[in-house]
């Protein structure tokens, strides 16, 4: 019932909204751009309900979108492609992004969607804040949500059980406004890497009905997970912090003297991999990935950083947010929206 | 009428000198007090919409009469002992100089500026520059360095080179310490000694822009003009020597015309009135004005003078013949100027009084006193004697322009007269309104202030160029995510228009905020639906900031402009009456305007509104006097037209030479209109009395040009020369005046010997050959 309602809202508000975001803004392509994937084609989505689209990664046209809600995250499966955000919004197209209808669209929720990923067109979920989690097995015409208490840490898991021998109705109360904000999902190889925040970082190998939590020597928050080869998986997060996890052994630091917090990972090359940050720094480090005893909550300012290992920021010094490859050049979207990034340099 | 006060002034020859002296020494003495004198204010037009919007809002928000000051390292890095320690003493200095608003001097010393960062537990932050800097150590500077990209001001703060860092300071309008109002030159005079003297060296260079800073230039620059008003009084001098061939017919009419200038000046300072750098060009066209009437009068005693009459005779008759005429010229110019009352613009209206107080002294000076003084000259036969045989030879060329009037020559001037009217219609058509180039319009682009200007919109982000859009709105309103998208969806609708370079708000404040209360993340930025996290998100923006009010029921939207081109402006400005007339209800409401550029939006649209009326102002008051004193509409109508034609092509000269209408180029063609007028009611006054007595329109203008004629055409081509030479001045304004009013002496002379009796030959057809 909630659904029909919610859905029945969300068609009446897409009409008005049409309206409005018919402004084709001539700095749509300096805005705050927030995520960006691509096949053969490349879609880019961010502030104010923004979506462009590209053939050639060099020129970049506004489509026409039903909301003006900042859009966080997109997932391409052959022509179908999804973008969610804000009002946990969920938006789809079924024409390489040239068109576009809302699927899912909840303001009173007051939480957004952070990351999305479908594994094929049918089955997808999309994941956000305070452990917001949907997921859909029709291509997204329905949708349901489901809470994974298995992502909380141990003591809040502890609370938590605590709390469910007194009553299930304060449980679930308590489920949903604990839970960690969930950054984002990584699938590689049947598995499904899963980032976030305090320290969040876990895996599942049933496309996450169910959720293991990795052991991790630090609590502040990780903005993306990426296995490397069959060996390494990289974590990054907060304040430049860099994990790597060999052979499913711990995870070790990876000291980047780099304060300014890393938003994602880009695997440039078998040799090399980048990770890209808050102001607009530019992280690079050499593979297989040097690892260092040093404490990550030292002082930045006398900061040797791991062998292999070096910095740079772009000139304006904007958040670079996401990238990806695509017809030859890497595209990375920022705040101050989109950069081709030349990773020859590092 | 005439005769009676004549006979009252030349009986008492004596008494009429020593008043005039009495009157002069008093002035004299006055106008030796005359100072410059400067104001944000009355170059404003306060009472127009977005001015009162403005004056509102001005307590909350600050004014628009800022100085921004570029500290600059010529090696192109900030980060050393000697920068730092200048940059603190340029603060501190310009804390101290009177006039300044001293809770909003702004630097990386002032202690509201301030970086936040995040770190796991939440925020940490603190001045970027700590207490216990020394700048003698380098790991404060690479401290210092990092806060300044923590606090993400460079682009305002810091340039983005890391080349240079800024002082601001905002203005008072009332000098604390006097309770007058602020002396902007004296202000200006302290920046230069205060800052730039002192710490300018070969390492540190120091960049002054703002209002103050330019008007303070422009007044070193008005030195300049005195020198050059000395050129222009020295060639017009030896002019009329040639012209008079008599020292002490040259040296009358021009001291007569120089009493008038220490009449005027004298009468202002009386008044309570300064002079503003801007209006410096209005004592010297009085000047002008009077050598005009001044060579009209030794014309007409050489004239009698050679007839045999004696001085005294000669110099009566001239005073009958040219009290009329010279009286009506003048005192329309004085009505003309005074008109300029209605325009609402301060500077404008001191304009307005100064030009007409001035016309209306030459009426005594060169009309009364001047006839006077040569009443007691000995114009003996060896002055006359040196004329003699110039009416035979100047017959001839008076003949030659005298065909003007025959059919033939008077049909080929209309023709001519029309196609340039057209031309010069269309063109004047395109003036454009406003500042028409980047930087001050007064002072030349090689200029200090200019390539300051240039320098520091090159370096920043932000320059002195904004415009504040107010979102007036209910109290308490930023705490509705409504009211905040509403703004946010403006600003970014605005900021898209062409011209604008960033624009801030707090609702854009506010999303960088929610991003930083998310861990930095942005995919956070945006605002928050919760009333609670909208609050806590607000509640770090203080008032001070100048985006919200007390109760934020106002918060403005600023937008950076690149530059202050009035079409920039009025693209902008335009943009926003768009706007509003599809988003504005009644609990919001985008008021323009603020800033800078929000004053230059007003005082453009105020001069546009103005530029009509003051033309209908200042012709009307001619064409009433010239009805009353000819009583004939045909007269009316050969003095006006080429007054017209010329101050249409006046216009077209001033799009071609891309000189903008502005505050203070907007009187020039009313002035225009008064150094014209003079030409033509000469030349009538006489051709109408002869028509009157039955000539035909060809002796009549025959006439007229031997009697006044001459003096017309000198007048003309004197003057013209001498202002040709402001092409040299150092001040942009003074060669772009220097140009106008060269053209307007030139043309207005040549409409009155040429388009006039063409026109009449028309106007009195039966009249004519």
């Amino acid at each position: 019932m909630k659904k029909v309602i919610a859905a029945s809202l969300a068609a009446s508000l897409s009409f008005t909204a049409v309206a409005d975001n018919a402004f084709k803004a001539p700095l749509v392509k300096k805005s705050l751009l927030l995520d960006v994937a691509a096949t053969d084609y490349a879609v880019i989505v961010g502030e104010r309900g923004h979506i462009l689209l590209s053939s050639d990664g060099n020129t970049f046209e506004q489509a026409t979108v039903p909301t003006q809600s900042t859009l966080t995250a997109t997932t391409i499966v052959g022509d179908e492609v999804w973008a969610v955000g804000h009002d946990a919004v969920i938006l789809y197209s079924s024409d390489r992004g040239k068109s576009w209808v809302i699927q899912n669209f909840e303001p009173d929720l007051q939480r957004p969607f952070l990351d999305v990923h479908f594994f094929d067109s049918e089955h997808g979920i999309a994941v956000g804040a305070y452990g917001l989690f949907y997921r859909t097995k029709d291509g997204g015409q329905n949708w349901s949500a489901e809470r994974h208490a298995s992502l909380l840490a141990p003591i809040d898991l502890e609370y938590l059980e605590s709390v469910r021998e007194e009553s299930e109705e304060f449980y679930q109360q308590e489920l949903n406004s604990i839970l960690p904000h969930i950054n984002r999902v990584t699938f590689d190889d049947g598995t499904l890497y899963l980032a976030g925040e305090a320290g969040l970082l876990a895996h599942s190998d049933d496309k996450g009905q169910s959720w293991q939590r990795y052991d991790v020597d630090y609590t502040g928050s990780f903005f993306d997970i990426k296995p490397l080869d069959e060996e390494a998986v990289l974590a990054v997060g907060l304040r430049g912090n860099m994990f790597v996890m060999r052979n499913n052994d711990n995870w070790e630091f990876v000291n980047t003297c780099s304060t300014s917090t890393l938003n994602s990972i880009l695997v440039a090359s078998d040799s090399r991999v980048v990770s890209l940050g808050n102001n607009g720094m530019l992280v690079s480090a050499t593979r297989p990935l040097p690892v260092s005893e040093v404490d990550p909550y030292a002082n930045p300012l006398d900061c040797t950083p791991a062998e292999g290992v070096s910095k740079r920021q772009v000139e304006d010094k904007a958040a670079l947010v996401n990238a990806a490859q695509f017809n030859g050049q890497t595209i990375a979207v920022s705040a101050s929206g989109i950069k081709t990034l030349n990773l020859e340099k590092e | 009428m005439t005769e009676v006060i004549e006979r009252l002034i030349f009986s008492q020859r004596k008494l009429v000198v020593f008043l005039f002296v009495l009157a002069t020494v008093f002035l004299g003495y006055q106008a030796s007090n005359m100072r410059l004198d400067a104001g944000f204010e009355k170059n404003i037009p306060l009472n127009h919409e977005y001015m009162q919007t403005y004056m509102q809002y001005r307590e909350d928000f600050g004014g628009a009469n800022s100085i921004l000051v570029s500290v600059c390292d010529k090696d192109g890095n900030i980060f050393n002992q000697n920068f730092f320690d200048t940059l603190k003493n340029v603060h501190d200095q310009l804390f101290f100089i009177n006039g300044v608003d001293r809770s909003l001097v702004v630097s990386l010393f002032s202690p509201s500026t301030r970086f936040t960062e995040i770190v796991e537990g939440g925020f940490a932050g603190g001045p970027v520059i700590p207490a216990d800097f020394n700048s003698a150590n380098p790991d404060a500077l690479d401290l210092v360095a990092a806060n300044i990209e923590k606090a993400n001001i460079v682009g305002r703060q810091v340039s983005n080179d890391y080349s240079c860092a800024m002082v601001t300071a905002q203005l008072l309008e009332i000098d604390p310490e006097t309770g007058e109002p602020l002396d902007t030159l004296a202000l200006a005079g302290e920046l230069e000694k205060q800052l730039r003297d002192k710490y300018e060296s070969d390492q540190i260079s120091i960049h002054i822009i703002g209002f103050a800073k330019m008007i303070g230039d422009v007044a070193d620059g008005a030195k300049d003009v005195l020198f050059f008003f000395a050129i222009a009084i020295a060639i017009t001098a030896i002019m009329v020597y040639f012209f008079s061939r008599s020292i002490m017919l040259t040296v009358l009419p021009l001291l007569c015309s120089l009493i008038a200038v220490i009449w005027q000046l004298g009468l202002l300072t009386t008044l309570g009135f300064g002079m503003d750098p801007m209006s410096i060009l209005v004592p010297f066209l009085v000047f002008a004005i009077g050598v005009s009437h001044g060579v009209q009068m030794i014309n007409a005693v050489e004239k009698q003078a050679v007839s045999g009459m004696g001085a005294k005779k000669a110099s009566m008759v001239a005073f009958r013949r040219l009290l009329v005429p010279g009286g009506i010229a003048l005192l329309s110019d004085t009505v003309g100027f005074m008109t300029l009352l209605v325009i609402d613009i301060g500077i404008i209206r001191e304009l307005a009084i100064t030009a007409s107080m001035g016309v209306a002294v030459i009426i005594l000076t060169n009309l009364f006193l001047l006839p006077v003084l040569m009443s007691f000259l000995k114009l003996d036969r060896d002055y006359v004697k040196k004329f003699e045989g110039k009416e035979s030879h100047t017959s001839k060329f008076w003949s030659l322009i005298a065909a003007c009037s025959n059919k033939g020559p008077a049909t080929v001037i209309l023709i001519v007269t029309g196609v340039l009217f057209v031309f010069g219609f269309i063109q004047s058509q395109q003036m454009k309104i406003g500042d028409l180039h980047a930087g001050a319009p007064a002072l030349h682009e090689s200029s200090r202030y200019n390539q300051d200007t240039f320098l520091i919109t090159d370096k920043y982000e932000v320059t002195v160029d904004y415009i504040s859009v107010l979102v007036e709105t209910t109290p308490e309103a930023c705490t509705s995510h409504s009211v905040m998208k509403a703004i946010d969806d403006f600003q970014w609708k605005m900021r898209n228009v062409q011209g604008v370079q960033s624009a801030v708000s707090l609702a854009s404040v506010a999303k960088t905020v929610n991003a930083g209360y998310n861990e930095g993340n942005v995919k956070w930025q945006v605002l928050p639906r919760n009333q609670q996290t909208l609050v806590q998100a607000i509640a770090r923006v203080p008032t001070s900031s100048g985006l919200l009010n007390g109760n934020c029921s106002v918060m403005p939207v600023i937008l950076f402009m690149q530059d202050h081109k009035a079409e920039t402006i009025s693209r902008v400005v335009d943009a926003v009456k768009d706007y509003r007339t599809e988003y504005e209800t009644d609990d919001l409401k985008f008021s323009l305007a603020s800033g800078p550029v929000g004053v230059m939006a007003a005082t453009n649209e105020a001069v546009k509104a103005a530029q009509t009326p003051m033309m209908a102002y200042v012709f009307g008051a001619v064409i009433a006097l010239c009805l009353i004193s000819f009583r004939s509409l045909r007269a009316t109508l050969v003095v006006v037209v080429p007054l017209y034609v010329v101050s249409v092509l006046a216009q077209a000269l001033m799009t071609l030479l891309e000189i903008g209408l502005t505050v203070s180029t907007l009187p020039v063609i009313a002035l225009g209109v008064g150094i014209g007028v003079d030409y033509g009611i000469y030349i009538l006054s006489t051709k109408s009395l002869m028509l009157k007595k039955g000539a035909t329109v060809q002796e009549a203008y025959m006439a007229a040009l031997k009697e006044r004629g001459s003096a017309v055409l000198f007048t003309g081509i004197t003057l013209a020369i001498g202002v040709s030479t402001w092409v040299f001045s150092s001040l942009k304004f003074q060669m772009d005046m220097g140009i106008l009013l060269t053209f307007m002496f030139l043309v207005n002379m040549l409409g009155a010997i040429i388009v006039l009796p063409a026109l009449s030959r028309f106007l009195w057809w039966r009249r004519s050959e």
